[in-house]
């Protein structure tokens, strides 16, 4: 294995030290230790009940070949088991209380779930198959007896797969579809025979505490099925499923907290770009986010989620699916994991980067980088051997970095990334709502449907008033405007003057196309006492058509109290006695004879 | 030193008092060693991670030894500092199996070596690399490279490797530390 040189013989070298170097010492680095992992795939725990910690990485191998379960002791590989699939998950669990506690490793590949205890296989889990097509099991039952050809096979299999897409295919169909001509033969004669089934894919195991929050309390696993959108909660030590829940889409990270048989919540990000939150006693999620990239990592850091999403950003959110805060990063994620130091109270997320940068965030605070000798593709924080802050990162190329978090590091909580002044950040005093506010909004609430009612009723009331009231007008011709078709006609006045004398000047206008109109008189009422007039009754000149006449009359007040009073003009028609027009003049209150 | 008590240590009629502080990383062995120094009737059967720190007493054939075994857990590591003053000589134990630490018993080695308190005297280290019996046991001399020795120039030190559960390796150490205390001006 790789030591460290030694470091700074004398002071002027400490102060050369980095931003890096000053919090975290590095343990241990193999660049060929041959690991390729992501993070859900790596875990830390005392697997032999010695006080050690150990590593236990599901290593993806080739994707093909050399797929193992591998656990390092410090620099030293431990122990390998060969696996047959892919590993998509690790979970590591108590299974028993016995003394002293061994917890078990659960990984999660293919349909099954491996068990180890002690370093060695100990059970295998298989998950119930999944219903298959009716048709294509009919289409393989056909060939088997040699009746189909491998062309017509392709045919019929492609058909099924356009008509049918709620119900996918099998592995062996899809296998099949993929194939050259001249394969197709070969394979089906190799195939043919094997047993048609269609199973279950699981995703990242998780787990929760079972009842209680101590170290010896038993756990429960959460698995990710992939194929029929769904979370199945297993106890693993009953080893019997118990609780399913459905989701709206493939489930891609999770996270799990609390307790299975108080109070649990499941946070879920899938493909379809959302995350959804999941409660005891829901079977359908609770709350949903709606991200606008794909979500390529989860964390839940206390009662918070931070997904980082392939638009290069780290979204902070509550666990309502409340969105608080938006951090811009410099390269693409690669991996994301939780730092949890709980000796020193330490909480943070580690992000890895495409530009083999590791930055670690406290809120949407960058509180540090760790730069590394190449990408980081799984992070792993915890106590490893007897050190609680260790930093376990394997890279794109298959190296194993192992940093240890100094005891003297301390992070500030400075902003270091560009962005809004803190300033915005800070919240307005915003007064708390009283409790009639809060009555009336119950009320609103509670009685929306009656209040909406009523509202409705009241409308419909003072549309009719109106209604009546303009009919009313037009009757008795209380208007300034005249609707008559004889006689169309507009009328307004202008009071002038402070008083008190008043200039009232009434323009009529004759609105009719062509005919001019004769033989209409005008008439005042008004209170004797109050005003006097020179003429309140006289004749009007013949109107032609579209002219604005003007008509000047004076009236006097005669009152000194201040008070005023209405003159109704009325525009009347010779030989009858109900007004064409009627106008309201509301007279202003002479000034001019208080001040004399 | 009266011309009475010198010639009474030097007839082992009465030995010199000196304070000794052990200190090192969690589980490396340092309560093991000191409770292998103590006379074979004062030995406690079980050793249990130390709490703080404890103290002990022992003596060779002309020093009596007042140890303060520290507790090596991160937590309790920030207590060293305050036992540094009365300290005569400082005894630093590593746990050879332990490779991802080294770089941790470095770095603590070094806040040590860079405290006002220790830096400018001419105490004597005696580093144990301890547990030489495990299988993946680094040697000592692998051990005093890693955690860089050789930059230590103005006190002096010695570092042999140990096995705490037999004592091997224990005697010549605390041998050094003796001639080292002894030959220092009072
Ligand atoms: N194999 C082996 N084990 C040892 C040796 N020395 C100590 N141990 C074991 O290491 C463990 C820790 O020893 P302690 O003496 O308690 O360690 P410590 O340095 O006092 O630890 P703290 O008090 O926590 O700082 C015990 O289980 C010892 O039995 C050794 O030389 N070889
Ligand atoms: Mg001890």
């Amino acid at each position: 294995f790789n030591f460290p040189t030694a470091r700074y013989d004398d002071d002027n070298n400490n102060n050369n030290r980095n931003e890096t170097n000053s919090k975290w010492l590095d343990a241990h680095y193999d660049p060929v230790a041959n690991l390729y992992t992501f993070s859900s795939c790596t875990g830390l725990a005392d697997l032999q009940g010695d006080g050690e910690n150990k590593l236990v990485v599901g290593d993806l191998g080739t994707g093909v070949y050399n797929m193992k379960l591998k656990v390092y002791k410090g620099t030293n590989l431990l122990s390998e088991n060969t696996l047959l699939d892919l590993p998509t998950g690790v979970a590591i669990f108590l299974m028993d209380q016995n003394e002293p506690l061994t917890p078990a490793i659960a990984v999660a590949s293919g349909p099954y779930i491996y068990i180890y205890k002690n370093l060695r296989p100990y059970f295998k889990f298989t998950l119930p198959a999944l219903e298959v097509n009716p048709l294509e099991q009919e289409v393989w039952s056909q060939v088997k007896e040699d009746k189909i050809d491998p062309v017509t096979l392709k045919e019929m299999l492609e058909g099924i797969r356009y008509k049918n897409d709620n119900l996918p295919l099998f592995k062996k169909s899809f296998r099949f579809l993929m194939l050259d001509m001249q394969e197709t033969e070969a394979f089906v004669n190799l195939h043919k025979h094997q047993p048609i089934k269609r199973q279950t894919f699981l995703d990242t195991p998780s787990y929760f505490a079972k009842s209680r929050s101590d170290r010896r309390a038993l756990t429960c696993t959460v698995l990710c099925t992939y194929s029929n959108k769904s979370l199945h909660i297993s106890s693993l030590f009953f080893f019997s499923l118990n609780t399913q829940m459905s989701l709206p889409s493939a489930p891609a990270f999770l996270d799990v907290t609390g307790q299975f048989d108080v109070e649990f919540r499941i946070t879920v990000a899938c493909r379809n770009g959302n995350i959804y939150i999941l409660r005891r006693d829901a079977k359908r999620p609770k709350y949903c986010i709606e991200l606008s990239s794909q979500p390529v990592g989860l964390v839940r850091v206390s009662k918070n989620v931070v997904v980082g999403c392939t638009n290069e950003t780290l979204l902070g959110y509550t666990q309502k699916g409340k969105k608080l805060w938006t951090a811009y990063l410099p390269a693409p994620i690669t991996t994301m994991s939780l730092l949890d130091h709980k000796t020193r109270g330490l909480q943070a997320v580690l992000v890895g980067l495409a530009n083999s940068e590791v930055h670690m965030y406290r809120d949407k605070n960058l509180v540090n980088i760790i730069n590394t000798q190449d990408v980081v593709t799984s992070i792993c924080f915890g106590r490893y051997g007897r050190e609680d802050g260790t930093l376990i990162m394997t890279t794109k190329g298959g190296g194993l970095i192992i940093k240890i978090l100094k005891r003297t590091a301390q992070f500030e909580e400075k902003d270091m990334t560009p962005g809004p002044p803190l300033a915005q950040s800070i919240k307005l005093n915003i007064p708390k709502k009283t409790k009639l506010y809060v009555d009336q909004t119950l009320r609103e609430r509670e009685n929306a449907v009656a209040m909406h009612r009523a509202f409705q009723v009241d409308l419909y009331r003072l549309r009719l008033t109106t209604a009546r009231a303009y009919i009313k007008n037009l009757e008795a011709s209380l208007n300034p405007m005249s609707s008559s078709a004889l006689e169309p006609l507009k009328m307004n006045a202008v009071v002038q003057g402070i008083g008190p004398s008043f200039k009232l000047t009434l323009n009529i206008q004759n609105t009719s196309a062509a005919r001019p109109v004769i033989n209409l008189f005008l008439s005042f009422l008004y209170d004797e006492k109050l005003y006097s007039m020179k003429t309140s009754f006289f004749k009007i000149p013949m109107l032609v058509p579209g002219l604005n006449y003007p008509i000047e009359t004076f009236v006097d007040c005669l009152s000194d109290k201040g008070i005023s009073d209405v003159i109704k003009v009325f525009v009347l028609r010779e030989g009858k006695s109900t007004p064409l027009l009627t106008a309201h003049i509301n007279m202003p209150v002479s000034e001019g004879l208080s001040a004399a | 030193m009266g011309l009475f008590d010198k010639l009474a240590s030097w007839l082992g009629l009465k030995r010199r008092e000196v304070n000794v502080l052990c200190l090192g990383l969690d589980n490396s062995g340092k309560s093991t060693i000191i409770n292998h120094l103590k006379p074979a009737s004062a030995r406690v059967q079980d050793i249990v991670p130390t709490i703080g720190f404890s103290v002990e007493k022992f003596s060779t054939s002309s020093l009596s030894f007042t140890v303060f075994d520290m507790s090596g857990q991160g937590r309790y590591r920030n207590l060293w500092e305050n036992y540094y003053r009365e300290a005569q000589a400082i005894i630093f134990v590593i746990d050879s199996g332990d490779k991802l630490r080294m770089v941790v018993a470095m770095e603590e080695l070094d806040t040590l070596l860079n405290h006002p308190d220790v830096k400018h005297r001419r105490i004597p280290i005696l580093f144990f690399a301890n547990k030489m019996d495990l299988r993946d046991a680094l040697s000592s001399v692998k051990v005093s490279q890693l955690i860089g020795l050789d930059r230590i120039k103005d006190k002096p030190w010695h570092i042999s490797g140990s096995n705490a559960l037999t004592g091997e390796g224990l005697q010549e150490g605390v041998e050094w530390l003796q001639d080292q205390i002894r030959s220092m001006k009072t």
